[in-house]
C-alpha cells in the first residue's frame, strides 16, 4: 500500500522461472530506500560468495522516499549488486540520473529485485501494475541509443528506458546501463544484467508520489532554491563577478560557470546568453552551470545547444552539444554528458591532439567522441582508470610486453598520431567486444588486469599521474586527500568502488574564500576540522567526526534518493546567511514528504545503519571469497604513493597533498572508534550492530569467526 | 487626468491588448515582426520568432511565452503543477506536458539526435474543445474566463482528453477525475530556465504602445 513518500511495494522478478511477485516495502523503510533497501535485500537473499554473474545473484534497482517528490535534485536511482570488477566481489552500486527513477515511483515501486537468468534476451516492461518480461532479441547487439529509441518507438513516448550496450552483453566488467540522455550507472552493472540476458528496463508510471504536507514541501523547495542552492556541485559563488554577488571564485573558475557573455551559441533560433543569476531568482538557476565552459573553456560554447540533466534538478550539469566536426569522421555529433567520459578522452592520445574548427577545441571534440562512444557501447571507465591504464600501457612501453605484436600492429596508430576521433572509438570498441588481449585486459578492470598481466603490487604503489588507485582493490580515488587530507582519504577507503562522495569537494571547490568556508565548516563540526588545501594539519577528533558525517551522508543520498553532487546544502550563496547552508534540510524534507517526524539525527542514524551493513557485508565477502579476516589491513590498505610520493615535500608541509603513515593510522583508529568498529580489524562490533538492529549480521560475522571480540 | 480615469483607461488598454493577443493566442508568432521592446519582454530574438520557437498564450494574468530553445527538460513545471494542484507529484497528470516530448515528438526529441523538447501548454481556447465535448458540462468558465473542471460533476469519461486536439487534459487514474490547466502559474514560477514565462498585461500593453 502506498504511504507518503514511499510507493509501498517491492517488485520481484525471477528471469529463470518468469515468476513476478509483489510485496510490501514497509519492513525495509528503516533502510530508507535505494542503496539501503538494495543492500538489505541482497544481504537477506544472496550468499556473498555467489559469483556476480551467477543466476542466484540479484540486481536491486531502487529509489527512495524523496525520489520524484519534487524535492530539487531527487531524480537519481540506485542499482545494487555484487561487484564483478573489484577485489573481494562485494556489494557495490551503480548510481544513475535521468528520468527513469521517478517513473518507478509513479508506477508504484520502491524497488525492483531481479534474479535468475532468462533463456533468451529480454527486457523488463513495467506499465503501472502490469509487469512483463518481454523479448529483446531485436535490440540485443545494438548500442544503447538505438535500443532506447526503438523501445520508446514501440512502447510509446510515455515510457522511460535504460539499456545496456554491447559491453554489458559481452560480460565486460567495465560496463554500464544508460538512459537516452547520457545518464549512466557503472560498476559493472551492464555485465551483471548481461549475465541475466537482461537488456533493458522500460517503465511507464501514471500514478503519483504521495506527499504528507504539500504546502510545506513547496515552501521548502522555494527556500532551498532561493537561499541555499548554488551551482553544480553546489558551488556557492559564481565563477566570475556578477553585480549582485560579493564574491566570485578564487582563481576565476568553478562549476557556477554561467556568466553574462557566455551564450549557448548553437541554441535553436540563435545564441542564448546566460546573463546574471542572482541566487534569489528561481527562473535563472538553469544558467548557473555551464559544464562545457568549466571543462574546456569558452571555446565549448561554439558547440553548445543547451544544457540538460535529471528530472527535478534545476542545475543542468549536462552540456548538450552538436559537435559538427565529428560528422567528417562519420561519427554522431550530438553529445550530452557531464562526468569523466567527457573529460579524460584525451588520455588515449599519447602524442597530443589537434584543433578542429576553433582554437582550443581539440579537447572538446575528442571528448565528445569518447563520451558518445562510451555511452553507446555501454563501456564504463572506473572514474577514468580505463583511460589512465591505457595511457600508461602505451607511454610505459608495457603494451609491447603484454599485447602480441600482431595485435599492436593492427591498431590504427596513424589515427592516434593525427588526433583522429576514430582512434578512441576503436579502442572502446575493442573493449566492448573483448577483442584481442588489449580489449580483454582493459575491460576486466584494473584489479583483474593487474593479475592477468602480472603487474604486481608496484602497479598500485607507483607515483605516476596515471596511478590514482586509492586501495589495492582496483578503483581510484574520487576526491580524497588532495582535497581534505585524512578526511577525504578515509571515506575513499570505505566502498568497493570509487567512493563517489562529494560532501567535501563541494565545499573545497566552491570558490568561496577559504576563511568563509572554514567558518561554515567549523560552525558545524568544530575547530580544526577543515584544513586549507595543501596545508594539511595532523589528525584530530573533529576530522574523524567530519569524515563519518560525509560517509553516512553519502548513504542517505543514494537511498533517499538525492544527488550527492548537489546535496547536502552545506554552504549558501546568500550573504545574508553569511554563506552558511542548512544541514537539517534533509530531515525537514523527509518529514514533510513522509509525514514521519525526522530529526537530522534520525536521518543520520538510519544512514549509519546502511554504513554498517556495507561494512559487515564487505567483511563477509572478503572472508568468504579471499579468506581474509581483517579489513583494516586488506580492504582499507593504502598504496605507498599516498605516503611516499612528492619526494620534495614532507607531509603537512605547505604545498603537500601526501599523507603520513603514522598519522593515517591514527586517523583510521579515530574513524573506526566514531563508527563503533573494532580498531584492529575495522569490523563493526556486536554492540554497534545490535544498536542498529543488525544482530543477524553480527551472528553471521561470529559464525565466520570474524566478529571482533 | 484623475487617477480614477487613468486606472480606467489603463484597464481598457489591458483588455484591448489581451483581446488582440487572444486572436493570435496559441499560434506561433512566425511572420510577425515584433518590436524590440516586445522581444526584450519575451526574452527572445526575432530569429526565434521567425523559426517558430516562440509561442504565446493569452492568460488572465498576462501573456504566457513558451521558448523551446530554453527548455532544459528538468520536469520541474510538471512536478510543481501537480504538487500545487493535486497535493501529490506526478508527470502523467500534469496540466502541461513536457516529459512526453523529451524523447520523440515528430522528427525531434533526444532519440532523433535533437536536443529540442519543450512543454506543451493549454491553449486556453476561446471556444474550448474540451468543454464542448464534456457530456456532463463539468468544464465551466470561472470568473477569470478560464475553463476549469468541476470535480463534483466530472465522471472521468475522458471525452475532453479525446476532444482536445493536443490532448492536454488528463484523467487522473487515481481520482478518476479529469484535470486541465487552470492558469495558476505554478509551472512558470518554478521554471529554472525561463522557458516558461508570464509577461504581465501591463508590461505587454506598454510594449504594444511603443509599437504604435
Amino acid at each position: 500500500m502506498a504511504t507518503y513518500g514511499w510507493a509501498g511495494t517491492i517488485l520481484r522478478i525471477d528471469l529463470t522461472t518468469g515468476e513476478i511477485t509483489k510485496e510490501s516495502s514497509e519492513k525495509y523503510q528503516k533502510y530508507i530506500g535505494g542503496m539501503g533497501i538494495g543492500y538489505r535485500i541482497i544481504y537477506e537473499d544472496v550468499p556473498l560468495n555467489t559469483h556476480p554473474f551467477d543466476e542466484a545473484a540479484e540486481i536491486v534497482a531502487a529509489v527512495g522516499p524523496l525520489t520524484g517528490s519534487s524535492v530539487p535534485c531527487s531524480g537519481r536511482m540506485n542499482f545494487s549488486f555484487l561487484s564483478p570488477f573489484s577485489r573481494g566481489n562485494s556489494i557495490v552500486d551503480a548510481h544513475m540520473g535521468g528520468h527513469l527513477g521517478s517513473r518507478f515511483k509513479f508506477a508504484g515501486y520502491d524497488a525492483v529485485v531481479v534474479r535468475g537468468k532468462a533463456s533468451k534476451p529480454v527486457y523488463i516492461r513495467i506499465n503501472d501494475d502490469e509487469v512483463a518480461i518481454e523479448d529483446a532479441s531485436h535490440i540485443w547487439g545494438k548500442g544503447t541509443f538505438d535500443s532506447n529509441r526503438i523501445l520508446t518507438e514501440e512502447l510509446g513516448r510515455d515510457y522511460q528506458t535504460a539499456s545496456i550496450g554491447p559491453a554489458g552483453e559481452n560480460l565486460v566488467n567495465y560496463s554500464t546501463i544508460n538512459t537516452s540522455v547520457g545518464n549512466s550507472g557503472g560498476g559493472g552493472i551492464g555485465a551483471v544484467m548481461g549475465s541475466k540476458n537482461l537488456k533493458a528496463f522500460a517503465v511507464r508510471g501514471t500514478g503519483s508520489v504521495k506527499i504528507a504536507d504539500p504546502l510545506k514541501v513547496k515552501e521548502l523547495n522555494e527556500y532551498m532554491l532561493t537561499e541555499l542552492i548554488g551551482g553544480n556541485n553546489n558551488h556557492n559563488v559564481p565563477a566570475v563577478p556578477q553585480s549582485w554577488a560579493e564574491y566570485s571564485a578564487v582563481g576565476g573558475k568553478n562549476r557556477w560557470s554561467g556568466a553574462p557573455g557566455r551564450a549557448w551559441l548553437k541554441a535553436e533560433g540563435g545564441p542564448i546568453d546566460a546573463g546574471e543569476q542572482p541566487h534569489y531568482d528561481m527562473n535563472k538557476i538553469a544558467y548557473r552551470c555551464n559544464k562545457g565552459v568549466f571543462d574546456f573553456g569558452e571555446v565549448s560554447l561554439n558547440y553548445t545547444i543547451k544544457v540538460g540533466g535529471c528530472s527535478s534538478c534545476p542545475i543542468r550539469c549536462y552540456t548538450q552539444y552538436d559537435m559538427d566536426p565529428l560528422a567528417d569522421y562519420d561519427l554522431p555529433t550530438h553529445v550530452s554528458n557531464t562526468c569523466v567520459p567527457v573529460i579524460y578522452g584525451t588520455k588515449y592520445y599519447t602524442n597530443g591532439i589537434k584543433d578542429f574548427k576553433y582554437k582550443g577545441d581539440a579537447s572538446v571534440i575528442i571528448n565528445g567522441a569518447n563520451a558518445r562512444a562510451m555511452d553507446d557501447l555501454g563501456v564504463w571507465c572506473n572514474y577514468s582508470n580505463l583511460n589512465r591504464d591505457f595511457n600508461w600501457l602505451v607511454t610505459s612501453g608495457k603494451i609491447h610486453e603484454v599485447i602480441p605484436k600482431e595485435e599492436v600492429d593492427s591498431l590504427p596508430w596513424e589515427w592516434e598520431k593525427n588526433g583522429d576521433p576514430r582512434w578512441v572509438v576503436e579502442i572502446l570498441r575493442r573493449v566492448a567486444y573483448k577483442e584481442g588481449e588489449l580489449g580483454i585486459g582493459l575491460g576486466l578492470g584494473t584489479y583483474e588486469m593487474v593479475k592477468r598481466w602480472n603487474l604486481g603490487k608496484e602497479f598500485y604503489d607507483r607515483e605516476d599521474p596515471n596511478n590514482q588507485n586509492i586501495t589495492y582493490n582496483g578503483y581510484p580515488k574520487h576526491h580524497a586527500n588532495e582535497d581534505t587530507g585524512q578526511v577525504g582519504l578515509l571515506f575513499n577507503l570505505m566502498y568497493n568502488r570509487d567512493c563517489m562522495t562529494h560532501h567535501l569537494v563541494n565545499v573545497t571547490g566552491s570558490g568561496a574564500p577559504y576563511e568563509v568556508s572554514k567558518a561554515t565548516m567549523e560552525g558545524f563540526f568544530g575547530p580544526g576540522c577543515y584544513d586549507k588545501k595543501k596545508a594539511f594539519t595532523p589528525m584530530n577528533r573533529n576530522k574523524a567526526k567530519l569524515a563519518k558525517w560525509a560517509f553516512n551522508g553519502k548513504q542517505f543520498h543514494d537511498s533517499a534518493t538525492l544527488c550527492n553532487w548537489m546535496w547536502p546544502m552545506t554552504q549558501s550563496p546568500s550573504k545574508e546567511r553569511n554563506y552558511v547552508g542548512d544541514l537539517e534540510l534533509e530531515a525537514k524534507f523527509m518529514s514533510a514528504v513522509t509525514g514521519k517526524n525526522y530529526t537530522q539525527a534520525d536521518v543520520e542514524f538510519d544512514s549509519e545503519r546502511i554504513s554498517h551493513l556495507l561494512r559487515g557485508m564487505t567483511a563477509i565477502s572478503f572472508y568468504d571469497n579471499l579468506g581474509e579476516t581483517n579489513l583494516r589491513l586488506t580492504h582499507d590498505a593504502i598504496p605507498d604513493w599516498i605516503f611516499d610520493g612528492e619526494a620534495d615535500f614532507e607531509a603537512f608541509e605547505e604545498g603537500a597533498t601526501k599523507m603520513d603513515r603514522d598519522d593515517m593510522n591514527l586517523a583510521l583508529d579515530m574513524f573506526y572508534e566514531e563508527l563503533g568498529w573494532d580498531k584492529e580489524t575495522g569490523i563493526p562490533t556486536r554492540a554497534t550492530l545490535e544498536k542498529f538492529d543488525l544482530g543477524d549480521l553480527a551472528d553471521d560475522l561470529e559464525k565466520r569467526g570474524i566478529l571482533p571480540r | 487626468m484623475s487617477n480614477e480615469i487613468k486606472e480606467k483607461v489603463g484597464f481598457l488598454d489591458r483588455q484591448m491588448t489581451r483581446r488582440q493577443f487572444l486572436k493570435i493566442s496559441g499560434k506561433s508568432l512566425v511572420g510577425l515582426t515584433v518590436a524590440g521592446s516586445m522581444l526584450s519582454l519575451f526574452g527572445c530574438t526575432q530569429e526565434d520568432i521567425d523559426k517558430g520557437l516562440v509561442t504565446t498564450w493569452a492568460m488572465p494574468q498576462g501573456l504566457l511565452v513558451v521558448n523551446e530553445a530554453k527548455c532544459t527538460g528538468c520536469e520541474r513545471c510538471e512536478l510543481n503543477c501537480t504538487l500545487v494542484n493535486d497535493g501529490v507529484v506526478s508527470t502523467h497528470i500534469a496540466r502541461l506536458k513536457l516529459s512526453r516530448n523529451l524523447h520523440i515528438y515528430g522528427d525531434k526529441g533526444m532519440y532523433n539526435n535533437d536536443f529540442t523538447y519543450f512543454p506543451d501548454t493549454c491553449r486556453q481556447c476561446e471556444d474550448p474543445w474540451c468543454g464542448n465535448a464534456c457530456p456532463v458540462q463539468a468544464i465551466v468558465t470561472d470568473d477569470r474566463g478560464i475553463r476549469v473542471v468541476d470535480e463534483a460533476k466530472c465522471v472521468g469519461c475522458g471525452a475532453c482528453v479525446e476532444a482536445c486536439p493536443w490532448h492536454m487534459p488528463t484523467v487522473n487514474p487515481e481520482t478518476k477525475k479529469s484535470s486541465k490547466c487552470i492558469a495558476c502559474g505554478a509551472c512558470v514560477e518554478g521554471c529554472p530556465s525561463g522557458a516558461l514565462e508570464i509577461v504581465p498585461w501591463d508590461a505587454v500593453t506598454a510594449a504594444a504602445q511603443d509599437i504604435v
